[in-house]
């Protein structure tokens, strides 16, 4: 468990620091049953900071996002640190970014938070329907408690926790400066049973399948642009000079980016799941990326996100790597 | 105008019933409602509260062929749609409806877009009347109603076991003539019902903001920190943008098959960095903060200033689908607390 004040009064320390410029973290959402990603400049600001079952979103994503501005002649660039809270699984986004070199090791702080599963928003809204007011969320054993305006209703995890909070192996944060509660235990596997499911389609089927999922998307880039691990400055679905994609859509450009975008994240993926979780179109992105994950397991005995001193994946060799792979 | 009902399982008849019109209605495409031209009209659902993708895409479309060429031939082949072919849309939702009369002003400014404008000349607008309205929804804000009026043909109704039909304008009744045999003349009962209805659903709407002097104040928070409490967390995708049934921004572009060319154009989003970005490199707009802070300036200032209304019609989507959290509406008041400390400061 994460004792609330405990972890305001390590923000509130991490901030008082001069070497730290900004901690994220998550405050109570407007609205529904997602809280919303809070950005702290100053000390003063940690008691809106919350950690509860709304804290959906994985953080890591914002340490790429953030703009380099154009700094005045005379002036420097502010380097100090920006501090983070992360889940077990929003960690693994953190180790692969620092695997990849995105930044160095001593700019960011790692506040870990040892996480008992996060909810789905479309699960939640299937059963108590959308809502104006903020909802809250707590845990008892088995159960969440969901307080919607003063009435409490149980619901049994399973009913409601994301996806992969029920079948999650990293609840406790793999890297971390400070942890901000007591580990959990691992209750998860991943046999992929998922992907094995997906699997039995004929490839007509499955084809008929994509082609209606990638209809229907409106090329926002919202799951680019949440992922933690697509941080390139230009991105290739968006490059204009040489143009890989077209800007236009319809099935053939859709299916392009999206077929891209997977093969981009092999042997990278940490598995968060935020591009599915933010599609507003209910594209179910990870059904490709879980199956790419399956892969490069199974052949490379490889997993992304563990390990800051592994070496990413398509960027080493081993003779023994199959080659039954390579047409 | 006209009153009309019909039964409820008349619906696919009244629908395949009407002769010389191409029919557009929401549909359940992989779990999303989203507008589209019917073949069948038993696909046609009538159960959401607003599509997912705003019906704006019927008249101005994601993408669309502006004209084609040929390599080596300075001859160009317009691909203007046909204003005579008739056609309606059937079940769009009010504040959609009332989009339309806002975007109007855009499409009609210093050049008259034939794309935008032949679509909506031949297109009769059958609007659904709100019974439970969303989340999020706050078109009372922005002078629109669950049951408003404001640029539709007809509405009708969701009366239980009747749908009860309302024409607005003579295309509103030709669509009625239309439809014929199925429809019978509705009684003061059933306007009675709807007007109850719509009166509940108004009370229904738990959302709202008062949007006076929102458009004169925002441009005095243009080099305020108050943005980065909203953009530092936006992602910059471009949900909010799209999904909106005002935004009406686009790209346009070439595409070339070895000698077949077209020029197209397609939804562009003031949130994504190319949007801004000049050849040099320079980006005027180098960050989220100032995209987020266009984004709302220009529908709650810029496009007043120009046109006298507000770009906004409380439909709730950007607010609804974006994935951390940028609410408008809060965005919106707590401007109001902003700019009264900057008025103090100044």
């Amino acid at each position: 468990m994460v004792d609330q004040n405990k972890m305001r009064d390590k923000a509130r320390e991490v901030l008082e620091g001069d070497d730290v410029r900004r901690l994220i973290g998550w405050k109570r959402g407007t609205y529904g049953f997602e809280a919303a990603p809070s950005v702290l400049k100053d000390a003063s600001e940690v008691d809106r900071l919350i950690w509860d079952p709304t804290c959906v979103g994985n953080l890591a994503g914002f340490l790429t996002l953030e703009e380099k501005r154009p700094v005045p002649r005379g002036s420097e660039p502010d380097t100090r640190k920006v501090a983070v809270m992360v889940k077990g699984c929003d960690s693994r986004a953190v180790v692969q970014q620092l695997v990849e070199k995105a930044y160095d090791r001593d700019k960011v702080v790692v506040l870990g938070i040892p996480c008992t599963g996060v909810i789905d928003r479309r699960k939640a809204e299937a059963m108590f329907g959308e809502q104006s007011e903020p909802v809250e969320v707590s845990e008892k054993g088995d159960k969440l408690v969901v307080n919607i305006g003063g009435e409490s209703k149980e619901v049994d995890k399973k009913d409601i926790l994301a996806d992969k909070c029920l079948r999650c192996r990293f609840p406790n944060p793999v890297v971390s400066d400070f942890m901000l509660g007591e580990e959990v235990p691992v209750a998860g596997t991943d046999e992929f049973a998922d992907v094995a499911e997906f699997e039995k389609m004929t490839p007509e089927e499955k084809w008929k399948f994509w082609e209606e999922q990638y209809s229907k998307c409106i090329r926002c880039y919202s799951c680019r642009n949440v992922c933690p691990m697509c941080y390139c400055v230009e991105c290739v679905a968006t490059k204009l000079r040489p143009q890989w994609t077209r800007r236009s859509t319809d099935i053939s450009e859709n299916t392009a980016y999206h077929i891209q975008r997977a093969w981009h994240l092999s042997g990278r993926c940490i598995e968060c799941g935020e591009c599915q979780r933010v599609c507003p179109v209910d594209i179910p992105i990870m059904t490709l990326n879980r199956r790419m994950t399956r892969d490069v397991k199974e052949m490379f005995d490889y997993e992304p996100g563990l390990d800051v001193e592994a070496e990413p994946l398509l960027s080493c060799f081993n003779p023994q790597d199959p080659e039954d792979y390579i047409m | 105008m006209g009153d009309y009902k019909f039964a409820k399982d008349k619906l696919p008849e009244v629908l395949s019933g009407l002769e010389g019109y191409k029919v557009f209605a929401p549909t359940v495409a992989g779990d999303v409602v989203r507008f589209g031209e019917i073949d069948d009209p038993s696909k046609v659902t009538l159960d959401f509260v607003n599509s997912k993708v705003p019906p704006k895409e019927l008249m101005f479309p994601e993408t669309e062929t502006l004209f084609k060429y040929k390599m080596g031939d300075t001859a160009i082949e317009p691909a203007v749609p046909d204003a005579t072919a008739k056609r309606v849309v059937f079940g769009i939702r009010p504040c959609d409806a009332m989009a339309y009369t806002l975007v109007d002003r855009l499409f009609n400014w210093d050049f008259n877009d034939p794309y935008f404008n032949n679509r909506r000349e031949s297109t009769t607008l059958v609007g659904y009347a709100c019974e439970k309205p969303g989340a999020n929804c706050f078109c009372p804000s922005l002078g629109g109603a669950p049951a408003g009026e404001q640029g539709l043909d007809a509405i009708f109704y969701d009366l239980g076991d009747n749908y009860y039909l309302k024409t607005l304008t003579d295309k509103g009744e030709e669509f009625a003539k239309a439809a014929g045999g199925a429809l019978e003349a509705a009684g003061d009962a059933d306007k009675k019902a709807a007007e109850v209805q719509a009166d509940a659903a108004l009370k229904a709407i738990k959302r709202s903001v008062d949007t006076e002097g929102i458009p004169e104040n925002l441009p005095s928070l243009y080099d305020d920190a108050f943005w980065e409490q909203f953009s530092d967390r936006c992602l910059g995708c471009g949900i909010c943008t799209f999904l909106c049934p005002t935004c009406h921004c686009f790209d346009i572009q070439d595409e070339i098959e070895r000698y077949d060319g077209r020029r197209a154009r397609m939804w562009d989003s003031c949130m994504f960095s190319e949007y801004t970005l000049h050849t040099s490199g320079h980006n005027p707009r180098p960050t989220r903060k100032e995209r987020t802070r266009n984004r709302v300036t220009h529908k709650y200032s810029y496009f007043p200033s120009k046109f006298e209304v507000i770009a906004c019609v409380g439909c709730g989507r950007c607010t609804g689908n974006c994935p951390e959290n940028i609410d408008l509406i809060d965005i919106l008041e707590k401007s109001k607390e902003a700019a009264g400390k900057e008025a103090k400061s100044a």
